[in-house]
């Protein structure tokens, strides 16, 4: 029996919600993986990445960790023997025929789920093409179990190999390594308690009904398909206030191509009920690696509600303030640490359509800002950076912005059987019009 | 809470009562921002916008309009102290 100290990293809160979540869909093998995708303006050495991850796993093991819960029961976790015997995960290097064929081979990378507990949580892919306009280039691509670490971790992940690249032979991070995981909340139990208490009554309340979504009623789910697209133009709005980069507003703006999905479909005019993921990282610095360091707030709002962009705005820039002001999104967090104690198939019952797998109407994120950090990557300039998460059939549609330099991001995720192509085009020229975007060269 | 007492307003302290809610609350240690630094540009989003216009209105007791959400008062934490002290004038 090996006597190598194994190092163990919980899963925190929205770690854990992701867990559960696919739990909801053990039967149909549904996949929780989720791509950082990175197009640099010239061809990328494996070797240099490869050599750059080696000695991160130095410093830090959990890119080559495995999912563990101890028997008979224990808190979910990462597990990783000492440095000697771990496995560096896999730094895959293919030539594709046509730059047309990447978005077939990040599909295929979506949907070939990463078993965890088997295999490492991630792995990397470069993809080269020629194309006449640009010549050679790279894609690379990170590719994850979503539990592992939420956009931003994967964003930061990549700053570091990238730092260690260019530090190769000298101290990294001037010889103190950052911080790669958040530390526990140092309330006190009593306290965290009683915001866990506080947080479930909220949610129990927060929607009588089970969410609709376009998923809902779909039994034989399809293969998780995405469609990106890239736009430029400012954000504007009033008194050099750019609204629409207010989450509020795109999430309004979302919201109303929705309702037009809906008003197509003939759904019910239910509430929609919306998870928005909040950062919880002090802004100005990278922050953590590994963790989802998220909570969240749930936007509610009717489909009728959205024809006034407006006033739908400020309805949810007042449920996101009321929200604030009663500490529910703190409480969320705090309650979201307490899943730990559950069995997976507990983990969400204070969600209303948890029984029935509705869980939300659709998925929305806004992503922000690629880091300066990534600006340039293994020698070569970063040309764009996006993300591309599974979504499970129900919703079985997520819509994700980011913006890298002077290109906005949109990428709409949706499962085969729930959405169509066409849909989600219409949704993607929805957002586009209404941000007043022009397709990007 | 302490409102103060709203007609002796220092546009000084007040902009440094922002400052340091935005540092203690917001921003990483290592990074804090200056009366003068613009705020978006060091990171601040929707929902940290937000966590300041709370803090107004508990430290000073009003919250801002929507109509007053604009660069000139938002755009840096003594932005928002001029505001505050027009509005407590």
């Amino acid at each position: 029996m090996s006597t190598t100290p194994v190092r163990r990293l919980p899963l925190r809160g929205a770690d854990l919600v992701l867990v559960a979540m696919q739990a909801l869909w053990k039967r149909e093998g549904v996949s929780n993986n989720t791509l950082m995708i990175v197009q640099c303006d010239g061809p990328l050495d494996p070797a240099r990445i490869a050599r750059a991850l080696e000695r991160f796993l130095g410093v830090c093991p959990w890119p080559a960790a495995r999912l563990r819960r101890p028997f008979p029961w224990g808190p979910l976790h990462w597990a990783a023997r000492a440095r000697g015997p771990l496995a560096a995960p896999l730094v895959r290097h293919r030539h594709l025929s046509a730059p047309e064929a990447l978005h077939v081979e990040l599909e295929a990378e979506l949907n070939t789920a990463i078993d965890p507990r088997r295999e490492p949580p991630l792995h990397f892919s470069i993809l080269d093409s020629v194309s006449e306009a640009t010549g050679p280039q790279s894609a690379l691509v990170v590719t994850w179990f979503h539990p592992l670490m939420d956009p931003r971790g994967g964003q930061n992940l990549l700053a570091h190999l990238a730092h260690l690249d260019e530090t190769d032979g000298r101290a990294p991070w001037g010889g103190a390594p950052p911080a790669f995981a958040t530390d526990p909340d140092p309330r006190p139990l009593k306290t965290r308690g009683r915001l866990g208490r506080q947080s479930q009554r909220y949610m129990r309340a927060l929607v009588p009904v089970s969410p609709v979504s376009p998923g809902t009623g779909l039994m034989n789910p399809g293969r998780v398909r995405f469609m990106q697209a890239s736009f430029v133009g400012d954000d504007h709005g009033i008194g050099g206030v750019r609204t629409t980069r207010e989450v509020c507003w795109r999430l309004a703006l979302v919201g109303r191509t929705m309702a037009d999905l809906w008003r197509r479909r003939g759904l019910p005019d239910l509430p929609f009920l919306v998870p928005v993921s909040v950062d919880l990282r002090p802004k100005g610095e990278l922050g953590a690696t590994f963790g989802n360091v998220l909570a969240f707030h749930f936007a509610r709002f009717k489909p009728s509600e959205t024809t006034d962009m407006a006033t739908l705005t400020r309805i949810l820039r007042d449920q996101m303030t009321d929200a604030l002001r009663d500490g529910q999104i703190d409480a969320s967090a705090v309650a979201m640490e307490f899943l730990k104690y559950r069995p997976l198939s507990l983990m969400l019952r204070d969600l209303p359509g948890t029984a029935t797998r509705e869980t939300f109407s659709f998925n929305f994120a806004d992503l922000g800002d690629v880091p300066p950090a990534l600006d340039k990557l293994f020698g070569r300039r970063v040309v764009n950076a996006y993300h591309a998460p599974s979504v499970l059939p129900r919703p079985g549609v997520g819509v994700f912005f980011n913006r890298c330099g002077i290109k906005n991001n949109l990428v709409v995720s949706w499962v085969e059987g729930a959405m169509n192509e066409e849909e989600v085009t219409r949704i993607v020229e929805g957002v586009r019009e209404g941000m007043r975007w022009r397709p990007a060269r | 809470m302490s409102t103060g007492n709203l007609s002796r307003l220092d546009p000084e302290e007040v902009a440094k009562a922002v400052t340091d809610f935005i540092n203690t609350t917001i921003m990483a240690r290592s990074r804090p921002v200056r009366p003068d630094d613009d705020l978006e540009l060091a990171g601040l989003d929707s929902m940290a916008l937000l966590k300041v216009l709370l803090f107004i209105e508990a430290r000073y007791g009003f919250w801002m309009p929507d109509e007053d959400l604009v660069a000139e008062n938002i755009r840096t934490a003594r932005a928002f102290a001029a505001y505050i002290c027009r509005r407590s004038a």
